[in-house]
């Protein structure tokens, strides 16, 4: 099958992601003809960057669990559904996302953080000794104070601009691929990540350094 | 607190990048995978609802025939349950006569009907109250007020044969004997009485009839259960009247008659 005729619809920014994108729908192929246990290996592929995506949109790991556990659990039901117009990742996404989304306006009011320790070995260290000069316990204190003030601003903005921002600072997805996640065209994502930024750098100009 | 620094910049990229390391452990990816396959498991077993399968059947561009299908049953059903829509029935509210006495019932309709005659023939049906009593109406079933006037009038025009024939007995007598019509009949019900108090009694009946129907009944039926001829004081030469015609007729079979106020008695 040629795959680059598939993807035609979605604009997949690079190589990589166009193997990528080729890969799972190998696997993707081999679930639809039978092959369950090959969902698993999708599973493992995505399941931290899918959890990534809801924890940040939630700020809640107990909620962001189970809405992962959710979106794996439909894509396994609509597997068969998948044509190949998108990539799986996006169409993983969009699920992820929609889930979330409905989770967010079904419990509103009900908003409250449960955040994941802050895993240095996989920070920049650059970033985190610009940030602070202590030492010791006094830094693991404002790493965790960071760490409150940058998931409190999250929250304050909208679900689509949480959405937006997660999506292209956090996940790394290109505008189009955010557009094509949330269902809006690129200018809307981009009008929507300017004001996130604008917001974000208001809320937390105690930190910034210019 | 963040140091002064000018040379160090963190903006606000920075910051968000930041929140990539925040990433469960491994313990919480074994977990997640048990609970995970648990759910997978509930999933494939728990029966999964109708309108979960709506999207595949609309992705099989089922929709068309199924839209119009739809379609064509809404516009069924709207006509036809706007084009034979039933009329709102008003209920008939008014109060239905209580009947105390069956016999009430009964007379109702001949005094009803002999009423009606007499007040269409005054001169003729007034002077026979046999004929009053007696004229066959038409059985009219009296529901309330609305009803019982064009009943009333209906019953006016009719005139039956026997009706007639009593009549005019009643006018050959009382031209022949109108004594004896007098006598029979009462002074108080002589031919201008009656007419006035059939007179009388129709317009109250019509009076009542409008008013109240209960009301009209009860004195319907008083006149009919009122005796037209009340007891009858005969005067002394048509009391020897009688008894010279009874002389006569029974012949020597009697051996004595005496008339004694108003009995008569015979030996024989």
């Amino acid at each position: 099958m040629n795959l680059t005729k598939v993807f035609t619809k979605t604009a997949i920014t690079t190589p990589e992601r166009q193997q990528e994108a080729d890969a799972d729908l190998v696997v993707v192929r081999q679930v639809q003809a039978g092959d369950v246990a090959a969902f698993d290996r999708l599973i493992v592929k995505y399941r931290e960057r899918v959890f990534g995506v809801v924890y940040n949109l939630t700020a809640n790991r107990e909620d962001a669990s189970d809405l992962t556990q959710d979106t794996f659990i439909k894509a396994f039901q609509a597997i068969n559904r998948f044509q190949g117009n998108c990539s799986f990742f996006t169409w993983l996404y969009k699920i992820a996302v929609n889930t979330t989304l409905g989770h967010l306006r079904k419990n509103r009011l009900r908003s409250f953080f449960s955040l994941e320790k802050l895993n240095e070995d996989g920070t920049n260290t650059e970033v985190l000794e610009q940030l602070t000069d202590k030492r010791g316990a006094d830094r693991d204190t404002y790493l965790r104070e960071l760490q409150e003030k940058l998931n409190e601003a999250l929250q304050k903005l909208s679900i689509p601009h949480r959405t937006v921002i997660t999506l292209f600072e956090i996940d790394g997805l290109s505008h189009s691929e955010i557009a094509e996640v949330v269902g809006c065209s690129e200018g809307t994502v981009r009008s929507r990540l300017h004001y996130a930024k604008q917001f974000l750098q208001g809320e937390l100009g105690k930190y910034l350094r210019t | 607190m963040p140091s002064a620094d000018p040379k160090s910049k963190v903006s606000i990229e920075d910051l968000l990048r930041l929140k990539r390391a925040e990433r469960p452990g491994p313990e919480f990816w074994a977990n997640f995978e048990r609970e995970l396959h648990q759910k997978q498991l509930t999933a494939l077993v728990k029966k999964r609802r109708w309108w979960h399968d709506m999207p595949v059947l609309l992705g099989r561009r089922l929709y068309l025939p199924a839209g119009a299908a739809a379609v064509v049953a809404f516009t069924f059903v709207a006509v036809r349950y706007t084009a034979t829509a039933p009329m709102a029935e008003i209920p008939n509210t008014a109060s239905r006569i209580a009947t105390a006495d069956p016999a009430i019932e009964t007379l109702a309709p001949t005094v009803v009907g002999s009423l009606a005659i007499e007040s269409t023939q005054p001169k003729q049906q007034h002077q026979d109250p046999v004929a009053v009593a007696s004229t066959p109406a038409p059985a009219v079933e009296v529901r309330d007020t609305a009803e019982l006037m064009p009943a009333i009038l209906a019953a006016r025009e009719v005139e039956t044969p026997s009706a007639r024939s009593i009549a005019a007995n009643l006018q050959r007598l009382e031209q022949s004997e109108p004594e004896l019509v007098n006598s029979v009949m009462g002074s108080r019900l002589s031919t201008p009485a009656r007419v006035q108090t059939v007179a009388s009694v129709e317009s109250d009946m019509e009076r009542s009839a409008v008013s109240d129907s209960g009301k009209k009944y009860r004195l319907i039926a008083r006149y009919a259960d009122r005796a037209l001829s009340p007891e009858p004081s005969a005067p002394a030469n048509v009391r020897d009247r009688i008894a010279r015609r009874l002389g006569d007729d029974l012949g020597e079979g009697i051996s004595r008659i005496g008339v004694v106020g108003s009995r008569v008695s015979l030996k024989f």
